[in-house]
């Protein structure tokens, strides 16, 4: 390479907002990291267009990168982190994640389509803990789920799934 | 209930993701909560991936009949995770209601016992839950010390089938033979036979990182060999620094030697973790049974020599170089191992026997022998006034060294009994000679191991008139009855169980003329001990002879005696942790504002 990186790039939301943001923190997404390093070498010069994600959740997004972008880059394939199904979430994470359920689950989208496998992790942690404590009903209730089962198929389910007497 | 359409809803995230949700939420709430939600998430909640992943990560040990680890190699289609994750629950529960009765009676505690490790290591990790039972938990000690004692038993069972199959001729690697006494004194500690294993594959691990040259093929057999010795002295995995401390129990034990920071351990311990590692690099190292000091020796193949030059006379052939772990990272010549078998009086002709051959039934009887002088080394230390003084022989940490002893010690007599004497001549009568010996330890501290000793002890005698038989099958139904007769209740009913017994099960006291600390777990109005008891402890040369009262009391040493009122010093002490492991034999808690213990024997003493 001629030159250095760039410092900074910018995105193009759905709605057509560019926003500029330095290269180290979006490249916490691995889809944006790995389309600029297949551009290395080649001029960066118009905004990279993110067709999934709307002005403000990518805004939403950019901003815990921002906050994240010293922390260490875990391997594509190492998932063992999230496999230990610890749901702890860090103190800033969770306040982050005060948002309403719609943010919460354009987060999770765009944290899937950009493939930033952390943030993925703390919106489904968030997402389980919301569900932990809750009967079938709240969880429906909660989450706006229609329950398509028959009365049969749901006592049918409930036995199947005991392992011993409740208690 | 009708779906807002314009509210978001859970079920507009796509499969992948909703699977991810799963991952993170418990296991209890997918199969009682997420799958009665809706079809879709009953489908996504029942994937064997998701049981796959909760088998894993929610078990650590899995008994050996799973086959676990070609279970996790199989395509995911061919296990029922799910089946099997709800398996293992239903033996958690199971485990947790048979562990409440053993605290709730002091009678049928052998076969609860029995129900509990049927199910062998897919009982541990329910038994470890137990066995770090909250401090603040109702029955706490109690809990930890019956989840504890099933576990030693559970470890026990696997130790002596390791034995047992090793000589049968099974093919068992000798860090699993020697990790078997680890298991006598694990508890509920990190060092079980999976995981010596798995700290041994880390040290390779580590080694093959520091010289990627060890898989390459660049390096001769030597130069290999060498490399190992080398990183294992350098990492101070290998010998034992401080001289003072070499007979110290804990040296004896693989599992305890791989984990402590400073990895001490005796010259038989030292080679066979060399040996461990330098086979995982596809060298021939065995362990050289010299007398004394056990080497270890790494031989040649018949088509190369050790510096990778082709054979070419025959004697070059499975050439031989030795090697002394425990004190040095250099090659030890064969004239001096020559010499030295020589003064043992070993004839030239079978030098090769005794340098080239592990012998590993031998090195754990070996072992066990080191065990043996290291307790009696132990024991012969003067007795000092205080007894917690004394503890300067940890195995794992919150353990009662008395207690470690004891389970050493029964160790050594098991492993002396399955492998009587294994060279040259193995021999049933030095076998048979051990076996008052276990019987004693298994009718004052192992009662549980009854079926144990069914197994392997009884086939020796099937005689039904032999001496032997008899003795046997006696104290097997004397242990039995007794564990299964309830306790006979001693209330304080009379004006002399009120007024003279002074003091309470479950206070703690320091025995006035012998100074060990003790807690009192049974009482009687006056001695009841026969008249050879009463003459041969002087009990009438007391300032108050025989009709005071008595107590029965565990000491911090792990036995149980009978002292009289007199010798009775009360203690209000916080400093009864040397007690506090033993006492959940009889007891539920510390009680620390009263300072006392409390009692889990009311079936047998109402009114304490």
């Amino acid at each position: 390479m001629s030159e250095g990186p760039a410092q900074t790039i910018v995105l193009q939301s759905n709605d057509n907002v560019a926003i500029t943001v330095e290269r180290k923190v979006a490249e916490r997404s691995m889809l944006i990291k790995n389309m600029l390093e297949d551009l290395a070498g080649s001029e960066l010069d118009s905004a990279i267009p993110i067709p999934n994600v709307n002005e403000s959740v990518l805004k939403k997004v950019i901003e815990w990168c921002e906050h994240h972008k010293n922390d260490p880059q875990t391997a594509a394939d190492d998932d063992s982190d999230s496999r230990k199904k610890t749901t702890d979430i860090e103190e800033w994470d969770q306040k982050f994640m005060q948002v309403d359920q719609e943010m919460l689950f354009e987060i999770i989208l765009a944290s899937n389509y950009l493939d930033i496998k952390p943030l993925l992790d703390v919106g489904c942690k968030t997402v389980a803990n919301m569900i932990k404590g809750k009967s079938p009903e709240e969880i429906r209730k909660t989450f706006n789920i229609t329950n398509d089962f028959t009365p049969e198929e749901e006592e049918q389910i409930r036995r199947e799934n005991e392992w011993a007497e409740d208690r | 209930m009708a779906r807002h359409h314009d509210s978001p809803s859970l079920d507009d995230l796509p499969d992948e993701v909703l699977q991810h949700i799963l991952d993170f939420v418990p296991a209890e709430d997918a199969l009682r909560k997420t799958s009665l939600i809706s079809k879709r998430l009953h489908i996504l909640s029942s994937q064997q991936l998701l049981w796959r992943n909760h088998c894993e990560y929610d078990f650590t040990y899995w008994d050996a009949r799973h086959g676990m680890p070609d279970k996790l190699d199989a395509d995911i289609g061919e296990v029922d995770w799910k089946a099997l994750y709800k398996y293992r629950r239903k033996i958690e529960q199971d485990v947790g209601d048979v562990l409440d009765s053993i605290l709730k009676s002091q009678t049928g505690r052998i076969e609860k016992y029995k129900n509990i490790s049927v199910h062998g290591y897919d009982a541990k990790d329910a038994l470890l839950r137990h066995c770090s039972a909250d401090e603040d938990q109702e029955d706490a000690l109690a809990r930890r010390y019956y989840a504890t004692s099933v576990l030693d038993h559970i470890h026990r069972a696997e130790a002596l089938s390791t034995w047992d199959r090793l000589k049968r001729g099974e093919n068992i690697f000798l860090e699993e033979a020697l990790g078997a006494f680890d298991l006598f004194v694990l508890h509920d500690q990190k060092g079980d036979l999976n995981e010596v294993s798995q700290a041994l594959h880390d040290i390779a691990s580590k080694l093959l990182d520091e010289y990627p040259a060890m898989k390459d093929g660049s390096l001769t057999t030597r130069q290999k060999a060498l490399t190992v010795v080398q990183f294992l002295r350098a990492h101070n995995l290998v010998g034992c620094e401080d001289p003072a401390s070499y007979r110290d129990l804990r040296n004896n034990y693989i599992g305890i030697a791989l984990q402590h920071p400073d990895h001490a351990s005796l010259p038989l311990i030292s080679v066979a973790i060399y040996v461990a590692i330098a086979q995982r690099f596809e060298i021939d190292a065995r362990v050289c049974g010299v007398p004394s000091h056990v080497h270890a020796v790494v031989i040649g193949s018949k088509e190369e020599t050790l510096d990778g030059r082709p054979v070419m006379k025959k004697e070059d052939a499975e050439e031989a170089m030795f090697l002394d772990p425990f004190r040095s990272d250099q090659e030890v010549p064969v004239e001096v191992l020559h010499r030295f078998l020589a003064s043992w009086s070993i004839p030239a002709r079978d030098f090769d026997v005794h340098l080239r051959r592990t012998n590993t039934p031998g090195l754990v009887v070996r072992t066990s022998r080191n065990i043996l002088a290291s307790i009696q080394e132990f024991r012969a230390q003067p007795v000092i006034a205080n007894y917690t003084d004394q503890f300067t022989m940890p195995l794992h940490s919150n353990t009662n060294p008395f207690a470690e002893i004891e389970n050493a010690y029964y160790s050594a007599l098991w492993c002396n009994f399955i492998f009587g004497r294994p060279d040259p001549h193995p021999n049933e009568h030095d076998q048979r000679q051990i076996v008052p010996l276990i019987l004693e330890k298994y009718e004052r501290l192992y009662p549980m191991d009854c079926h144990l000793l069914e197994k392997y002890i009884c086939p020796l005698y099937p005689d039904v008139n032999d001496v032997g038989h008899l003795d046997l099958q006696e104290t097997l139904r004397v242990v039995r009855a007794a564990d299964s007769t309830p306790k006979q209740r001693r209330p304080r009913d009379s004006q002399a169980s009120r007024e003279s017994v002074r003091y309470k099960v479950g206070q703690v006291f320091r025995h006035r003329r012998y100074a060990y600390m003790a807690v009192i777990i049974g009482w009687d109005v006056e001695c009841g001990m026969n008249p050879h008891w009463i003459a041969s402890n002087g009990v009438d040369n007391l300032s108050r002879g025989r009709n005071q009262s008595f107590y029965h009391v565990l000491v911090e040493d792990t036995s149980i005696r009978y002292v009289a009122e007199e010798n009775i010093e009360i203690l209000e002490t916080d400093e009864v942790d040397s007690l506090k492991s033993l006492a959940g034999r009889y007891f539920k808690r510390w009680d620390k504002e009263k300072k006392v213990f409390v009692s889990n024997i009311c079936d047998e003493y109402p009114d304490h």
